[in-house]
């Protein structure tokens, strides 16, 4: 099999020099470190990079806002196109300017991030491996084992880590809104470190439920490594169950949040 | 006010849409039928109004149980601001469960302005049931 660092160089090449893109956006290593980069021509891609896991939707959503008709290729993973997906239902992004390059996970990646899909739509790069389930996770069993007051303690002794430095909202690829409730006192007192949990966590849990798609930015950027998508994992499970519904497959799909019973049916969630 | 018989009188919130819980709620008044005293009723003009940063709220707040009552499904005033709540309401009780919060401190039902009598028993079961389940003491412990 082809290297698929090759193999993503050899795509990359054909939409620059085809003229179909005007940049392919992928990682780079650079000064020691890897982190986005904007390939413009052939010859810059041979320091392209696939590792580690990087997020690109958000960096995408930048360009287009500064280039509305750049066309792009942006290098995806399961994740970074689930990302893109929900993003374009929210008009943050134009999927028709872009041109996915899709680059299979591996094994071990699917189950660091307990993801379902390890991989894009349509695979260029990379062997398919099957998913795993969020609560084939040794911590999040865990959790669900717990009794109510057990869990309340675990999370009042996690959340009370919280420095509100926003990292967690910041990350995420689907926390979009322009006027974040997060820092409306109505809500969220200013000033006050940690912030009242049950308003700033759960509400932040709640708004991300719909469209939250397993990227584990949010934890990635917690400084105080609050296990955020312990939790954010068991609430996809259950939009998963009840409405049939996964945040970032079809960008046709509205939320179920806002569609009647008719549209999108609600479903009996088992037994946990 | 009525206590259990450890004392504990519980707080309790009813958010009523305008249209038919609340009217229910006002016939199970005017027909003087027996209710606890615990509750204390918010009228909105629809279920789909109560936003579950409401319900966080309340029962960060120190609230020990939640309803939220609306029209029957397929009788909502706004047509489907019923099923939204539904859905919303669904999804938020598992959440509060993940969280350390019994679920059953939300209740979610529909009454009708004609059923004076099923709200007056949906409230005495559900003050009941979080009598049962003691105070909520919220998630600061
Ligand atoms: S895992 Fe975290 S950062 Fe990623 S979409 Fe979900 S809430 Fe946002
Ligand atoms: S926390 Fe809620 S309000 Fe804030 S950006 Fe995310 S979704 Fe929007
Ligand atoms: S990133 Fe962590 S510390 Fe910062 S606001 Fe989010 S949960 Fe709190
Ligand atoms: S008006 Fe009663 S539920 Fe919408």
């Amino acid at each position: 099999m082809q290297d698929p660092v090759q193999r993503v160089r050899e795509i990359a090449g054909q939409l620059l020099t085809g003229g179909q893109v005007d940049g392919v956006l992928g990682l780079c290593e650079q000064h020691g470190g890897v982190g986005p980069c904007l390939f413009r021509g052939e010859d810059d891609l041979s320091s392209l990079v696939l590792e580690p896991k990087y997020p690109l939707a958000n960096v995408c959503k930048l360009i287009q806002a500064r280039y509305p008709n750049g066309r792009l290729g942006v290098i995806v993973r399961g994740c970074d196109e689930r990302a893109l997906i929900e993003m374009a239902k929210r008009e943050q992004v134009d999927l028709d300017k872009l041109a996915l390059i899709g680059l299979a996970c591996t094994e071990a990646q699917a189950v660091e991030c307990r993801c379902r899909h390890p991989y894009p739509q349509r695979i260029d790069v990379g062997e398919r491996v099957e998913g795993v389930a969020p609560t084939v996770d040794e911590n999040v069993r865990k959790l669900l084992e717990q009794g109510f007051n057990e869990r309340l303690a675990f999370w009042h002794h996690e959340f009370s880590k919280c420095i509100k430095c926003y990292g967690c909202r910041n990350a995420c690829p689907v926390c979009i809104c322009e006027e974040c409730i997060l820092e409306d006192e109505l809500w969220v007192q200013p000033g006050v470190v940690p912030p009242d949990y049950a308003a700033f966590q759960f509400i932040r849990a709640y708004h991300i439920s719909d469209k939250c798609i397993g990227c584990g930015e949010c934890e990635a950027a917690c400084p105080m490594d609050i296990p955020l998508t312990r939790l954010y994992a068991l609430v996809r499970e259950t939009v998963r169950e009840l409405f049939d519904y996964e945040a970032g497959a079809d960008v046709a799909a509205p939320s179920p949040l806002v569609t009647t019973l008719e549209e999108t049916p609600l479903l009996e969630v088992g037994e946990r | 006010m009525e206590k259990s018989a450890d004392g504990f009188k519980p707080k309790i919130l009813a958010f009523c849409c305008n249209w038919c819980s609340y009217a229910g709620a006002d016939l199970a008044g005017v027909s003087r039928l027996q209710m606890p005293s615990d509750f204390r009723v918010i009228r909105v003009m629809c279920s789909a109004r109560v936003s579950p940063e409401w319900v966080i709220k309340a029962l960060a707040g120190g609230v020990d149980g939640v309803m939220v009552l609306g029209c029957h499904i397929g009788d909502c005033h706004y047509i489907s601001g019923n099923h939204r709540a539904k859905k919303r309401f669904a999804l938020l009780k598992e959440m509060l469960g993940y969280l350390g919060i019994n679920p059953a401190r939300l209740y979610v039902d529909w009454v009708s302005a004609s059923e004076g009598a099923r709200f007056q028993q949906i409230v005495t079961e559900f003050v009941e049931t979080v009598k049962e389940l003691g105070p909520h003491h919220g998630p600061e412990g």
